[in-house]
């Protein structure tokens, strides 16, 4: 994501695009679409929610960022609603429900696309310890649900597929081990460049002090 | 940093409640524990819809359900199932059974199964016959019905929240359960299909309270 160097002069065009984005999702035919499936719904439409809500969230001038910070130090607010409402979302009863009570369905959106402008103005700032706090939450809980849902003989959705299930579980392991997989990597690279940092700072430090 | 942590105790406690409500104070996590839950705290009444069958001429479920100290244990099947549907007309042999063990005058003499068919427009009165044959069913306690009516079919479903989904191989999968009624045509409890003992022994209770 955006790192602190000055934004860019791209114009609003990603607000463009993440409100078409959460209109176009909004659709009765991209609802029923994404959602006749539990993979889609879960692993397609929640992702875009939040890719939507993250592009939203550029909407945010330098003025409301500095605001919304003071609230939000660490990331730790921004980062705990996100995984609250990941889990929340993780329920089986929450995808049941947002089939049939149109209430829980516009709840579900508006939650996943704040969670996705949460996680945009959290990350950054969060750090190494904090994300991997939340990571360290939401991973595992995500792998465990996955599991849950992989071996499970008996529905645990009214309205989907046993098969259907099984697969969105296998796939929640996975995404959990990559996630993970991909965090310990960026981990390692921030490692061996801060060393590569101290390194050339101690095999010079005549250079450094002649300036 | 204390307005972080002034915010992040709000949003855990927002998290806390919306959790809650999902979950109805942590005791239910699907929809179908939902359901259950909330029939036995409300039973629900029959919608009016009319249902036919081998030896079941015509007529609303509501009266064919109603008769004093009557309770019936209602499951929904197809008959070109070969799943759970199964393994439901298992647990409904062997509930039958019991209900002819226990015959003669006992208390719960009222209770009777009935199996309703949510694939009205394949499962006539004569295929729901031949059905009823090959697992044995006595008429006198265990009978099969149709919704003839699609729109009514799936009037009785939503009510009674029974979801039926199509399978894509041209089967259903569905949530399968032993649904008890009152003489008054009310859903006043939903149990697993684990629950047989639990579910014949709690109809009868009912039903031997309805005759005193």
């Amino acid at each position: 994501m955006n790192g602190h160097r000055p934004q860019p002069r791209l114009g609003g065009w990603p607000m463009v695009a993440g409100g078409l984005l959460a209109a176009l999702l909004a659709l009765p035919p991209a609802r029923a679409l994404l959602e006749a499936s539990m993979l889609r719904h879960m692993l397609l439409q929640a992702p875009l929610l939040l890719l939507a809500g993250a592009l939203l969230a550029g909407a945010a001038g330098p003025q409301a960022r500095t605001a919304m910070a003071r609230w939000n130090a660490y990331g730790i607010s921004g980062l705990l609603a996100a995984g609250g409402i990941l889990s929340l979302l993780m329920v089986p009863r929450a995808l049941d429900l947002a089939l049939v009570a149109p209430p829980v369905e516009a709840a579900k959106f508006v939650l996943l696309l704040l969670a996705g402008a949460a996680l945009r103005l959290s990350w950054q700032p969060a750090g190494l310890l904090v994300q991997g706090f939340f990571l360290g939450n939401v991973l595992p809980m995500m792998a465990v649900a996955g599991q849950l849902y992989a071996d499970s003989t008996v529905r645990i959705c009214n309205a989907y597929l046993l098969d259907d299930q099984a697969r969105l579980g296998e796939w929640l392991i996975a995404l959990a081990c990559g996630f993970a997989v991909v965090w310990l990597a960026q981990v390692a690279r921030t490692m061996v460049l801060r060393d590569a940092h101290a390194a050339a700072l101690d095999a010079a430090p005549t250079l450094l002090l002649k300036k | 940093m204390l307005r972080t942590a002034l915010a992040a105790a709000l949003l855990a406690c927002a998290g806390y409640a919306g959790a809650s409500w999902l979950t109805d104070d942590f005791q239910i996590w699907t929809a179908e524990g939902a359901r259950r839950l909330e029939v036995a705290l409300q039973p629900v009444s029959v919608p009016a819809v009319r249902i036919e069958g081998p030896g079941i001429p015509v007529q609303p479920l509501a009266a064919w359900l109603h008769a004093p100290g009557r309770v019936t244990v209602v499951d929904f099947i197809y008959t070109r199932c070969e799943t759970l549907c199964l393994s439901l007309g298992g647990v409904f042999q062997q509930m039958q059974r019991r209900l002819q063990q226990g015959g003669g005058g006992g208390a719960g003499d009222g209770v009777r199964l009935l199996s309703i068919s949510f694939d009205g427009e394949h499962d006539t009165p004569d295929r729901l016959a031949a059905y009823a044959r090959g697992l044995g069913a006595d008429p006198a306690l265990w009978q099969f019905a149709r919704v003839p009516d699609a729109h009514e079919s799936a009037a009785l479903l939503r009510r009674l929240q029974v979801v039926v989904v199509p399978d894509g191989r041209g089967g259903y999968e569905h949530n399968a359960a032993l649904l008890v009624l009152d003489a008054h045509g009310r859903l006043v409890r939903v149990f697993d299909l684990a629950e047989q003992e639990l579910a014949l022994n709690y109809a009868r209770h009912l039903a031997a309270k309805g005759d005193a």
